[in-house]
Order: C-alpha cells, then structure tokens, then sequence
C-alpha cells in the first residue's frame, strides 16, 4: 500500500535522500560552526540559530558510516525538531521538494531511482546515544 | 563641609551615598514623567505639588548624606516649581524641554559628583535653574551644561522657540508615563546576580549529587546481586558443616537486610534530588522575578531621546508606547538604552520624510514614531517603528554594489528581505552622504551586535511609502556572568571568573608548575580541546575549584568579559565538560569549561576526594563562631554555615571571640580582619599561643585580599582567607581546603 509523502530531496556524502517536511522547520546556511571537543564525530559542532545554540549533526556518522568533512560556515542544512530537540542535519545541496509515493519504507523520485529516506526520530535518537557513549567513556 | 564631619566612616557614608543616588534618580525620574505630562499647556497644581515634594525630599537626603551642592541645586529646583504655582504664566511653550534637560544634567551630576569639574557643572546648572523661572527669560536662549560623554546622547542646541515649536503636538502618549506610586524595596544589581549565580551553581551541585547517587544504586544492586551469589554457593555446597553454614546463612541474611536498606534509602535519596530540582528552579524563577522591570524606563529614554532629536532637528515626529507594563531583565533593559537611541536617531535622520512631502502623499505633517513592548514566550519582543518614507529597497541594492558589499549577481537574485538584512548587517543608508545624527549607519549594525549579545536576534521590515519597523526579539531574562576568555586552537572558550587564580607560562612539556609556593598539575588544553599537545613555552590560566589549584595552558588569554551564560541543550548537556556556552558579539557560540570537569582530569586519583568524607579534607561541620563587627555579615554567615549543619555562635569583635573561645571549643573560627578591640590577626595569634586552641581551624573573611595579608594568614596556620563579598560557594571552598 503506497502512501503519499511530502518529502525534500538532499544530497548528503554524494548520495541523494529524502525526508519528510513535517521534520523540517527550516533550510539553512550554516553560521560559524564552533567545533565541541571530545563530541562523537557524528555532532559535526554547534552554531547560532537565531540566538539559540544549534547542533549540527552528521547523517553519514549517525547512520554508522564514516562522518563527512567538518561543517563549515556557509555550508547547506535542515534544521529538523524531534520532541522539542532542534538541530540541524548538515547536508550538501537542496535539490527540491517533492510528493513522491512511499511503498515498504521506499521511495523513488520521479525518474524511479531508489531515494534514502530519513527518519529524523532515528538520528536524533542515536546522536543522543552517541552523545552519552562518550560522556560515560569520560566518567 | 567635608566628609570627616560625618558620623558614618568612610565606607558606610560611600553605601549611603550610593543609597542616596539610586533614591536621587528614582525622585528625579518621576518628576521628568510628570514634567513631559505637563507638555507645553503647564502642570496642573497636582503635579506641581508633588514635583515640589520630590525635590523636598531629594534636599533634606542631599543634606544627611552631605552633599551640599546637591542640596543646594535641589532647593532652587522647587523654587522655580514655587514660582509656576503662584505664576502659571511663566511655563511657556519651551519650558518643558529645559525642565527636562536641566533634570536630565542633575542626574548626570550624580554620576559624576565625585570627580574633578564636578562643582564648575553644578554652578552652571545653578545658573540654568535660576533663569527657568524669570520673566525676561521668555524671549531668550538658555544652555543647560553637558555632563556625559558627548556621544552618549542626541546631538542638542539650546531650545529656541521658534513658531515649529509652538505647532508641535502635545505628546498624547507622554503623560501616560507616569510614576508607578509603590514602595521600593533598593538591592544593589550586583547583590542579586551573586545569588542568582549561587543558584547557578546549586543546579551544577545537583547534577553531581544525582551522579553520585545514581553510582550508589548500581552498587546496591551489585551488593544484592553478590549476595544471591552467597546464598546460591551456599545452597549447593553440600559439604560444607551445619554450625558454618549456620553462620554463613545468619551473615547472608544481615546482609539481605542491609542490601534492602541501602536500595530504599537510595531511592528516597533520589526522591530528595528531585524535590530539590523544583526548589531550585522555583529560585531561579523567583530570583528571575526579582531582576525584572517594566519597559516603562526604557519608554522614558525613549521620549526623552526623541524630545532632544525633535529640537535639533525641527523634524515634526512624535512618540506613541504601547506595552509599557512588559516586564524584562533589567539588564537586558540597560543594554537596549543604545540601540534604542541608535534606530530612534535612524527614524529622523532617514525614515521621516519632510512634513510637506508627507503630506503631498497624504500622511499627516507629524511623524509618529511607535514602540511596542509584548511578552511572547520566553521573548521580550521590541518593535520600533516609524510612518515614514520606508526603504528604497532598489535602491539600496544598487547601493550595496556600488560599494562593492554585493555582487551584481548577488543583488539580482536577492529579494527584499535579503536587501533588508544586508542593511542591519552593513548599516549602509540609501543616502549617499554620510549624516551627522545618525552617522554613516555604522549605528544600525551596532543595533545588531548588541541584540546578539543580550542573545536575541533583530529583524526589519519595510514598506516603501508607509514607513519601516525593526523587531527586537530579546531574552527575557540575561543570566549575565563573569567570564575569562581564551583562544585554544583557533576557538575562544571561556571560564567562569570567580574560579581563576591568575595567569602564568608553562614551559613545553612540564606536567607541573610553581605557582607561588605550591606546585600545580598542568591541563594541556591544547591537548584536551585541540590538534596536541604544544612544545612552546605557552600563556596558562590558574584555575582554582573547591579548594584544588591546577594550571591550564592556553594559546592566548583574552581577558575578562562579561557574558550571558546559556545552556547547551539536551544534545549537548551529557558533555560535562562544559558548563554552558555564550554567544559572542559577532554571533559566534563560545564554550563555556566547567572547572569542576577540569580538576578531576588534573586529580585523577582524588577524583572522589571532593565527595568522600574518609579523604575529603572538607572540615565537616561542629561548631563555630563567627567574628565580626558587621551584623549583616554575622547574620549572613550565621545563615550560610547553619545550612551545612554547624552550630554557630557570633561575636562582634576579637575580645569577645578571645573570651568566648576560652570558654567553649570551636572547630573553626570564622574572622573578620580589622575590628573594633582586637582586630583579626591579633585574635588568630592568641588562639594560636594557646594550646587548647590550636587545632582550631581558623577561615580568615575580608575586603584586604592582598598578598601580604595572604602571607600573614599562612604563617598563623590560617586555613584560608575568603575575599569579601562572601559566598556560599566561595565559604564551602574555604572549608574545603587544605
């Protein structure tokens, strides 16, 4: 049974994903990245937000790849809230933004190539696991 | 009169003249708000009356507090309000305005009453005041004197009363600003930020109770675990003879007791934690409470600012507040003086189009220039805004290429709300030349910095033809902290103040420094932070925490700053190394270290010395007297030690301590240094000559922190010497000390 997903399409590490609009509150370019020491690799660093402190996260490192080049000032983002926690995804390119059908946890844009489709509860939940891990290694 | 005449000393006569001032400007302040009610029609007998009594007032304080001038410049001030009520044809269209100043110099007199030039500003604010009230003054100029900096107020000319003048509107919105008639209860800021610091503090204190707790648990349920071991190893060793497996099970059994108890005690201390979480955020809440005040004061500035801009400029603009009961942190209400003034002084010089154009577009002659205050969420929102020509977008664009700001490209693909931001960002103007009043437009981008700062964001919004508004969207509390700042790798950190002990250079390599007489443990913070550690002879920051003293090596030290302490967010707070983080002017997030994190790193092996009692040299509590001649600070640490479970007795100076100590044992003596009678150091080298004293713990409190009188303490075996003002955190340091 394929559902309708209103969904952006983003590059991140050369490989195209989608996720769904509902998560994304805005799409950003990045202000100064302060990098935090001792973080996991995966929290890239932090950056003002409208006066608020923003992480920026690292999809490849948080789904168990290798994290991507160090954010930078400038760089592309979404920033996604999950239970109240903002942060933002970093990513390399904004294509657009698409309805595109989603059948057993897939979908395909309009040309028919596969998309990854990103479930923002995941990452969130995993960089917040990441997180502890090397705050307990410190303890 | 000099100040020797005085039955105060000199530090006591300093807190009430400071008393005095705070009371001063609160007097002088309301009678401005009844002034600028009072318009060009003239006070009513109401007005004059209480304007009268506040200047009363300010005189007979002047005179207890001995400042004669003050009396002096107080007493013809309700003179001149005298002569408006027996003549109420003497308040003439400019009247207001030189009231308005000659206050405005009065206050400014107050700062500045202890400085060189002091007496020459009050004489010629006397001959001002004289001249307010005179007949022949009606056709004639007056200068009020300047006493701030000059580029800390609105460019102003002495009023002429010119027929533009005459015509100006009477400030609806003005006499709506009115003194709110309550008693004040006046706390120094300072005061207030300590404890709000404290309370701080009490949140980081908490968090590693709960740690510590949540270890304690884990032991308990590896005890109970051991102890189903025991009882399973003994079930099935069948070998083993009755009387000792007797034994064994009666041990078991005490054991499975003992196990139970340390789990239910354990959750009832976690219950314990979370009560005090609440009660903690109910202070910080209440405290909050306490640094807030209405936007009204900000409103003041703001008419007076446009009052003083209206008479130099003759642009015909008045003022409408709306939300002037919005209550925020008073120090975030300080800081928004200049920014205020800055997009005030922005709406006249650029947004208000000349009153004949106004009105061939149809748009009344006057100006309006609006402020609002409202409270959304946790934001104090502050829009200011005028009726004016609004922004030439296009034209700014061109503006920003022309000046090489923006790419062609860049300016084509930009819409509107792009243009506008570039001018917060540059501050550039649609006008080529450079303007006296509001600068260059530097004064906008500073408008920027400063929000960012207070940790808040602006936006502006225009409308060509019907006028531009700028919203300042603020925090509605600061939590404004002393911080040192310091570059590690290319990145400025930063660490609270009250736990640096000083500056030193660590050679390359050394694990340890000589910091005075003592030999401290080296953090490489390029290590730690960064790329390695370096091999260069590098600047370090002395950090001091509960008694423990590590050196910290840096790239560069900074220096101190003042900063609002934010937190890290959910994400980020498991990483205990930080305490929080700041946003800098420039909006950049700048970590802030926790130096608790930082001695355990550089202690590793005392990493539980700080909470275990058996190797903690923590003095744990007894009993103890308190010295001092101050009852404030008697009642105070009264109240800090008596909350950490001592008993504590008081004297108000070193011969009754002497004969106190004589008669009942004290585990500590907490001293004041000079005291009436015996002062401190006398009274620790009598305790010290006798025997049955000397063991005693001695805590040295004072204003006199110099090195001698550290050298001094040390060789009487004082324990520690705390610098006053005394804090909780900085007694319990103290104590902890070794």
């Amino acid at each position: 049974m394929a559902e309708l997903r209103n969904v952006i399409i983003v590059t991140i590490g050369g490989v195209r994903h989608a996720i769904e609009l509902r998560w994304v509150r805005e799409v950003v370019s990045l202000g100064f990245v302060t990098v935090v020491p001792t973080a996991p690799a995966a929290l890239g660093g932090v950056c003002n937000l409208h006066g608020a402190i923003l992480p920026v996260l690292d999809v490849g490192a948080l789904l168990g790849g290798a994290a991507g080049s160090p954010p930078r000032q400038g760089d592309g983002a979404l920033v996604v809230e999950v239970d109240g926690l903002v942060c933002a995804l970093r990513v390399d390119q904004v294509d657009h933004v698409a309805s595109l059908y989603e059948a057993g946890g897939e979908v395909r844009d309009a040309a028919g190539r596969p998309l990854v489709l990103l479930d923002p509860t995941r990452l969130v939940r995993r960089a917040l696991e990441l997180v502890a891990a090397v705050a307990e290694h410190a303890t | 009169m000099t100040d020797g005449e005085f039955d105060f000393d000199p530090e006591e006569l300093a807190m009430l003249r400071q008393l005095f001032r705070s009371e001063a400007h609160e007097a002088l302040e309301a009678v401005t708000s009844r002034v600028l009610a009072s318009g060009s029609v003239g006070p009513s007998a109401e007005a004059l009356t209480e304007m009268m009594r506040a200047t009363h007032t300010l005189k007979g304080a002047a005179g207890t507090v001995g400042l004669p001038a003050m009396v002096d410049l107080s007493h013809r001030l309700e003179s001149v309000f005298a002569a408006f009520g027996r003549d109420p044809a003497l308040w003439t269209v400019g009247t207001a305005d030189v009231l308005v100043e000659v206050v405005d110099a009065m206050r400014s007199y107050l700062d500045v009453m202890d400085e060189p030039g002091a007496d020459q500003a009050a004489d010629e604010l006397r001959k001002t005041i004289d001249q307010i009230a005179r007949q022949d003054r009606r056709t004639g100029t007056l200068s009020v004197p300047l006493l701030e900096p000059a580029d800390a107020r609105a460019p102003t000319e002495p009023p002429t009363e010119s027929p533009t003048d005459a015509g100006a509107p009477a400030e609806a919105s003005d006499a709506g600003l009115l003194p709110e008639p309550t008693a004040w209860l006046r706390i120094e800021p300072e005061r207030v930020d300590e404890v709000m610091s404290s309370a701080g503090e009490l949140l980081f204190d908490r968090t590693r109770i709960e740690r510590r707790v949540q270890s304690l648990r884990t032991l308990a349920r590896d005890l109970a675990r051991t102890r189903q071991a025991l009882h399973d190893a003994i079930a099935d060793d069948a070998a083993m003879p009755a009387p000792l497996r007797t034994a064994v099970m009666d041990a078991e059994g005490e054991l499975a007791a003992q196990a139970a108890q340390l789990s239910q005690t354990t959750a009832a201390l976690l219950d314990e934690i979370e009560a005090l979480r609440r009660t903690i955020g109910e202070l910080q809440r209440g405290l909050t409470r306490i640094r807030m005040e209405s936007a009204r004061s900000l409103m003041m500035h703001a008419a007076r600012t446009l009052r003083a801009l209206r008479r130099a400029t003759g642009v015909q603009v008045e003022l409408r507040t709306f939300g002037e009961a919005t209550e925020f942190d008073k120090a975030v209400a300080e800081q928004l003086h200049d920014p205020i003034t800055q997009l005030l002084r922005n709406a006249v010089a650029h947004g208000i189009e000349p009153a004949e154009d106004r009105v061939a577009h149809g748009k009344p002659g006057v100006a309006t220039v609006t402020i609002r205050a409202r409270q959304d969420g946790n934001s104090l929102v502050l829009e200011v805004g005028d009726d004016g020509r609004g922004v030439d977008t296009a034209a700014l664009a061109r503006r920003l290429v022309t000046t090489g700001r923006w790419t062609e490209a860049r300016a084509r693909v930009a819409d509107d709300a792009d243009v506008l931001d570039a001018l917060l960002d540059t501050g550039l103007s649609t006008r080529g030349e450079a303007d006296e009043l509001a600068g260059r437009g530097v004064g906008i981008g500073l408008v920027r910095q400063t929000v960012a700062k207070l940790g808040g964001e602006v936006k502006v919004a225009s409308v060509k033809g019907k006028g531009t508004t700028f919203t300042l969207r603020l925090p509605l509390s600061a939590a404004l902290a002393q911080a040192t700042l310091f570059k590690v790798d290319g990145q400025v950190y930063a660490v609270s103040t009250v736990h640096v002990a000083g500056t030193t250079q660590v050679d390359g390599h050394a694990t340890t420094a000589t910091v005075g007489d003592d030999v401290l443990p080296v953090v490489r913070l390029e290590q730690l932070l960064g790329h390695g550690a370096a091999t260069d002879r590098r600047p370090a920051l002395v950090l001091s925490f509960a008694g423990k003293s590590l050196v910290c090596t840096v790239d560069k030290i900074l220096g101190p700053r003042e900063i609002v302490v934010r937190p890290l967010g959910p994400l980020l707070a498991p990483l205990t190394l930080y305490a929080g983080a700041t946003i800098s002017g420039s909006g950049k997030i700048q970590l802030i270290l926790d130096p608790a994190q930082l001695v355990r790193r550089a202690y590793p092996d005392a990493m539980m010395a700080l909470i275990d009692p058996a190797s903690a040299p923590m003095v744990l509590a007894g009993r103890a007297l308190v010295v001092d001649d101050s009852r404030a600070i008697r009642e105070a640490m009264t109240s800090m030690l008596g909350s950490e479970g001592w008993i504590v007795d008081v004297a108000e100076d070193g011969a009754r301590a002497l004969h106190m100590a004589r008669q009942q044992r004290y585990d500590l003596v907490v001293t004041d240094l000079e005291m009436p009678e015996l002062g401190g150091f006398d009274l620790i080298a009598r305790l010290r000559r006798d025997p049955r004293l000397k063991a005693t713990s001695i805590v040295v409190i004072t204003s006199r922190a110099s090195a001698e009188h550290r050298r001094r303490a040390r060789d009487l075996g004082v324990r520690a010497l705390v610098a006053k003002p005394i804090t909780r955190r900085k007694l319990l340091e103290a104590l902890a000390a070794r």
